[in-house]
């Protein structure tokens, strides 16, 4: 027992500590007991914001234009993929992979930077469905909240994340 | 049946620490999160009407953040850890070596982010990344060599106690100098904030409260360790260098553990 606890902690503290903290507002629209699409909109934390905005703005006009919006899928949006996108579809406990986003739009607004983008032409049912919001680097925190999510016709749980190495949220359709 | 019994109220004490663990990683998120989020909202308020009352809750707040961000899991903290279990030292020690991390910490820190910043201009997360890759892998290739030392040492001061207190000090700073060389991507983050806030004087000194909160947080983690030390060097009696052994052990492996993780970031 000790033995086990010790070689957990002697895990995890090797792990790295979450430095930006991303809101997730999820919208999900169901048809027929099947998800058919989730717009997503993430809120990156006001510091982590102001360094990528400066950086992003290229500009500086306080917008994120076409070109802007563009670079940023390209170079920042699209390189999450390997992390799926910090979000874990899992049918019957199997997890798939993350649907290509479409849509994509970055913003600033209060002095924070949005990304907004869709998953569209699903069908996935909602009793077998769980979605799994967190990085296992450990590196981004994903916050969900139950009011973060609109949802049409039913309701959503949000629980925590029972993982021993990162932090995360778990979103089912009940 | 009694055996049985034992087993599921083992396995049920043992589901307990983990859930209480799990419960202790979200309460640390949440307040990071929290805290953060103020910070930055304080930082942005700051007028010369009310400028020194809320720099000085803005310090506060950058010292819990240090705080609190730092009992986060972190290679420091292990660094230390393990560097304790493999060596005899009293609670000022483990004080002094999360100040001296905190400090090279700080330094670092504030180095990156605004050579970063005038220096290269363009691309700040790029060159952030990139460079916090180079000082990692430094840092990895010292804690490498630190944990070679320490079970060297381990080794001679088993044929040869009294040469190890000299030796031990140099140790000391090349542990706190490996673990403080990355610098903490949450100190540069409040910084860079700063100076895009033209608030360039609070940038630094909230680099240093944050520091210190940190170290603070670094020294309990050697306390414990030494502790750990304390009662494991008691109950092994003359076997004591097995623990210092398996300290430098440890070392080594976590310089290991980071050379592999930087390639996957």
């Amino acid at each position: 027992m000790k033995i086990t606890l010790i070689l957990l902690l002697i895990c995890n503290i090797l792990f790295a500590h979450p430095h930006t903290f991303i809101e997730v507002y999820p919208n999900v629209s169901i048809h027929n007991d099947k998800i058919t699409k989730i717009s997503f909109q993430w809120k990156l934390d006001e510091m982590s914001s102001s360094m990528l905005i400066m950086e992003l703005d290229q500009n500086g006009d306080g917008k994120i234009d076409k070109d802007e919006n563009t670079f940023i899928y390209e170079n920042y949006f699209m390189p999450l993929v390997d992390y799926n996108f910090y979000t874990d579809i899992s049918i019957q406990e199997k997890v798939k992979r993350f649907p290509t986003p479409s849509n994509f739009k970055a913003l600033i607004k209060n002095n924070r930077l949005y990304y907004n983008f869709d998953i569209t032409n699903l069908q996935l049912d909602i009793h077998t469905t769980k979605f799994d919001f967190g990085d296992t680097d450990f590196f981004v925190a994903m916050i969900l909240k139950k009011e973060f999510v609109t949802i049409n016709e039913r309701d959503a749980k949000v629980s925590d994340l029972d993982n021993d190495f990162y932090f995360g949220y778990r979103m089912e359709i009940q | 049946m009694i055996f049985i019994l034992d087993i599921e109220w083992r396995y049920n004490k043992q589901m307990y620490i983990l859930e209480l663990y799990n419960q202790f990683l979200k309460q640390l998120i949440m307040l990071q999160y929290q805290l953060n989020s103020y910070i930055s909202t304080t930082i942005r308020s700051l007028s010369d009407d009310n400028s020194l009352l809320t720099s000085l809750l803005i310090l506060g707040i950058a010292f819990l953040y240090g705080l609190v961000h730092a009992a986060g899991p972190g290679h420091g903290k292990a660094l230390v850890a393990f560097y304790f279990t493999s060596n005899k030292a009293n609670y000022k020690k483990a004080f002094k070596m999360g100040y001296m991390i905190s400090i090279i910490h700080a330094i670092s820190a504030l180095l990156f982010t605004f050579g970063i910043f005038y220096i290269l201009k363009t691309m700040f997360r790029r060159n952030f990344n990139e460079m916090s890759a180079i000082a990692m892998q430094i840092s990895a290739g010292m804690i490498v060599c630190v944990g070679v030392y320490l079970i060297y040492e381990a080794y001679k001061s088993k044929k040869l106690k009294e040469l190890q207190i000299e030796k031990q000090n140099k140790s000391e700073y090349a542990v706190a100098l490996s673990a403080g060389i990355v610098p903490c991507p949450g100190v540069m983050t409040i910084v860079l904030f700063c100076i895009v806030l033209k608030q360039y004087f609070l940038g630094i000194l909230a680099a240093i409260t944050m520091s210190i909160g940190m170290g603070l947080t670094i020294s309990l983690a050697g306390i414990l360790s030494i502790t750990l030390h304390k009662k494991a060097g008691n109950f092994l009696d003359k076997k004591g260098f097995i623990l210092e052994m398996i300290g430098g052990f440890l070392v080594v492996l976590l310089g290991i553990f980071l050379f592999s993780s930087i390639g996957h970031r």
